[in-house]
């Protein structure tokens, strides 16, 4: 012990450098932790949540009873999980591949550039970039095609439209990490590959392809860790926040958001939040004990 | 990167030579999805230099009939507004990141300290947030009426400037980059603590603070949710909240048919118009359009070493 004491006496200049960190962490992040425990509180804004009293489990039992909405979100973030998941995957695998196998390499470049570009845009713009395509009567979509679907008010299409953008926002962007992996494959294999007689799918087949496995393998189970979470801003802005289109558009973090500004029914979102941490620890726990096996090198810790 | 060309290389058609039908086909397929990216950002360029009249009659298009001025001119009708937006923005953006890659730098250059033994529950410390949060709602409660912070910049700030997975690139790029001897050899130098970060590690570290520095900064321009929940005063509002607003009062207007003309000209003196709201659009996405193809370098780079825990 006082070892551990004169060891840090003598790294004291570390100490200093690393309490900016250690107190933003603590104030933002570590602090609302605590604030968790609402769930488990008659929260009343008047008396803080410290000093609102306690109501066992009550919010949970209201959040298990009302399977319209607690039911809907959690299905709805699930959804789009694996929804997300399985496409983003499989385009970024296909996106990389066409990409490394073009042989116009300056042209490749370019497309490579403009195809990230739609990341950097925040959905509270893209959003009137989405209108501007299904707008009922000044939407290019209708316009084109002659139609006057009302696309605001039809929740079955939207997890088409939300998908597509989410494809147009990230698969450029998420296919430069598996480019990487493929810039490391040794040329040598596909030379000796050609000269054995293989033909370009095959060769996609037996070299490209298994190379890419470890990475997808990694990045899937890291991405378990954050099913209950999502993009907000996909679901919240480019939706228009339309009540009508809940019933497939509103996920966990949308819901939470608009309780905060509608200021009401604290307790029930209070259930909601602190189950979608918890659930996100543990997933979060398996990920990582998955990635552990597997990958031991990219596991988090 | 493992490219080497050996013997079979002058055997087999390298590469470079193949540009049979197949590739032309790829190239069609790769140019319909650039075209995909590219097209919805190129609306909002038509769409912004569009006449108004004619946005209302044949919708939006991207050839539309008759080109105008009057969009990008109304823009500078929110005049005040948007150039303090943009100032707000500005000034959360740089003074965000800078600060975050500074403090950030600090902890992931102490932590990878050897014989340091509080660096073991730091690293701890760091990771946990990353595994469990007290989400939204505890967060918003925690920081309107406990710290008393609504309507300050400081909650635009304080929530993005430092992220578990930032730290983990630069720690990373200190172990992995940065030769320890160097940083010995400058304290036998009679270099102190703070000299050797600021003189030794802090210019070397430089590639790794652009590759974090530049998606920190795009976090910073693109926040709208923090704004949102926070901000309410109109000297405060940055670029993002601006445009939610705009949408905002479009959205009142449809749904309130009969608003009458009073109120109208109270919300600002004209109903916010296509063509100037895509002009907005415009003002607010282009500064990063502009920058990133000069970051891209880094921020491919940067990408790739956050994969990869060292």
């Amino acid at each position: 012990m006082k070892n551990f004491f004169a060891n840090t006496w003598k790294h004291r200049a570390h100490v200093v450098m690393a309490l900016p960190v250690f107190l933003i962490l603590f104030f933002i992040m570590y602090v609302p932790m605590a604030g968790l425990v609402m769930a488990f509180k008659n929260f009343d804004y008047s008396k803080g949540i410290w000093g609102s009293p306690w109501c066992g489990i009550d919010n949970f039992k209201f959040l298990l009873a009302s399977k319209n909405t607690f039911v809907s979100m959690t299905k709805n973030t699930l959804m789009y999980y694996v929804i997300f998941t399985v496409v983003g995957t499989f385009l970024n695998v296909v996106l990389a591949i066409s990409i490394d196998q073009f042989v116009f390499k300056k042209a490749a470049k370019v497309m490579q550039t403009i195809m990230i570009i739609p990341v950097f845009i925040s959905y509270a713009a893209v959003q009137f970039i989405v209108y501007a395509f299904i707008s009922t009567d000044t939407g290019i979509l209708n316009n084109t095609l002659g139609m006057s679907t009302r696309f605001y008010s039809t929740a079955s299409i939207w997890p088409w439209i939300l998908t597509i953008v989410k494809i147009w926002n990230s698969v450029g962007y998420g296919s430069v990490l598996y480019m990487s992996v493929l810039a490391g494959i040794d040329t040598e294999l596909y030379e000796a590959a050609q000269i054995d007689g293989a033909n370009k799918w095959q060769q996609i087949w037996h070299i490209t392809l298994p190379s890419l496995i470890p990475m997808v393998t990694v990045m899937l189970l890291l991405s378990v860790g954050g099913i209950m979470r999502s993009d907000t801003g996909l679901f919240y802005q480019v939706t228009r926040n339309s009540g009508v289109l809940y019933s497939t558009t509103q996920v966990i973090d949308s819901y939470v958001l608009n309780a905060i500004f509608k200021n009401s029914n604290f307790g029930f979102t209070a259930a909601t939040s602190f189950f979608q941490s918890i659930v996100g620890l543990l997933l979060m726990l398996f990920a990582n004990g998955m990635v552990r096996k597997v990958a031991p090198d990219n596991a988090l810790f | 990167m493992g490219k080497r060309k050996g013997n079979l290389a002058d055997l087999a058609p390298s590469k470079k030579e193949k540009k049979g039908l197949g590739q032309y086909i790829l190239g069609f397929f790769l140019l319909l999805y650039t075209m995909f990216c590219a097209l919805p950002v190129l609306l909002v360029f038509i769409a912004a230099f569009s006449d108004e009249t004619t946005i209302l009659q044949q919708g939006f298009s991207f050839f539309p009939k008759k080109l105008s001025l009057d969009g990008v001119n109304s823009v500078l009708r929110y005049g005040k507004q948007l150039l303090t937006s943009y100032g707000v923005t500005i000034f959360i953006t740089v003074f965000g990141t800078a600060f975050g890659l500074l403090v950030m730098s600090m902890f992931a250059y102490s932590i990878s300290r050897r014989d340091f033994r509080l660096a073991k529950f730091l690293s701890i410390y760091l990771l946990i947030p990353m595994l469990f949060s007290g989400g939204q709602l505890s967060g918003y409660v925690i920081f309107t009426s406990y710290y008393h912070l609504k309507d300050s910049l400081l909650l635009l700030i304080l929530p993005l400037c430092v992220s578990t997975m930032n730290v983990i690139i630069l720690r990373t790029y200190i172990a992995n980059s940065i030769p320890n001897e160097l940083m010995e050899a400058a304290k036998i130098d009679g270099a102190g603590e703070y000299r050797t970060f600021f003189q030794i590690t802090l210019p070397l570290l430089k590639p790794s603070l652009a590759a974090v520095g530049f998606m920190m900064a795009t976090a910073f321009w693109n926040d709208w949710q923090n704004a949102l929940l926070y901000i309410t005063t109109d000297s405060k509002k940055p670029l993002q909240l601006l445009l939610v607003n705009i949408q905002k009062s479009i959205e009142f207007l449809l749904n309130n048919a009969n608003v009458p003309a009073s109120a109208r000209a109270a919300m600002g003196g004209n109903i916010p118009q296509y063509s100037s709201t895509m002009a907005t659009v415009l003002v607010v996405i282009g500064p990063i359009m502009v920058a990133y193809p000069f970051f891209q370098k880094y921020f491919i780079k940067g990408l790739t070493v956050g994969s990869v825990k060292g």
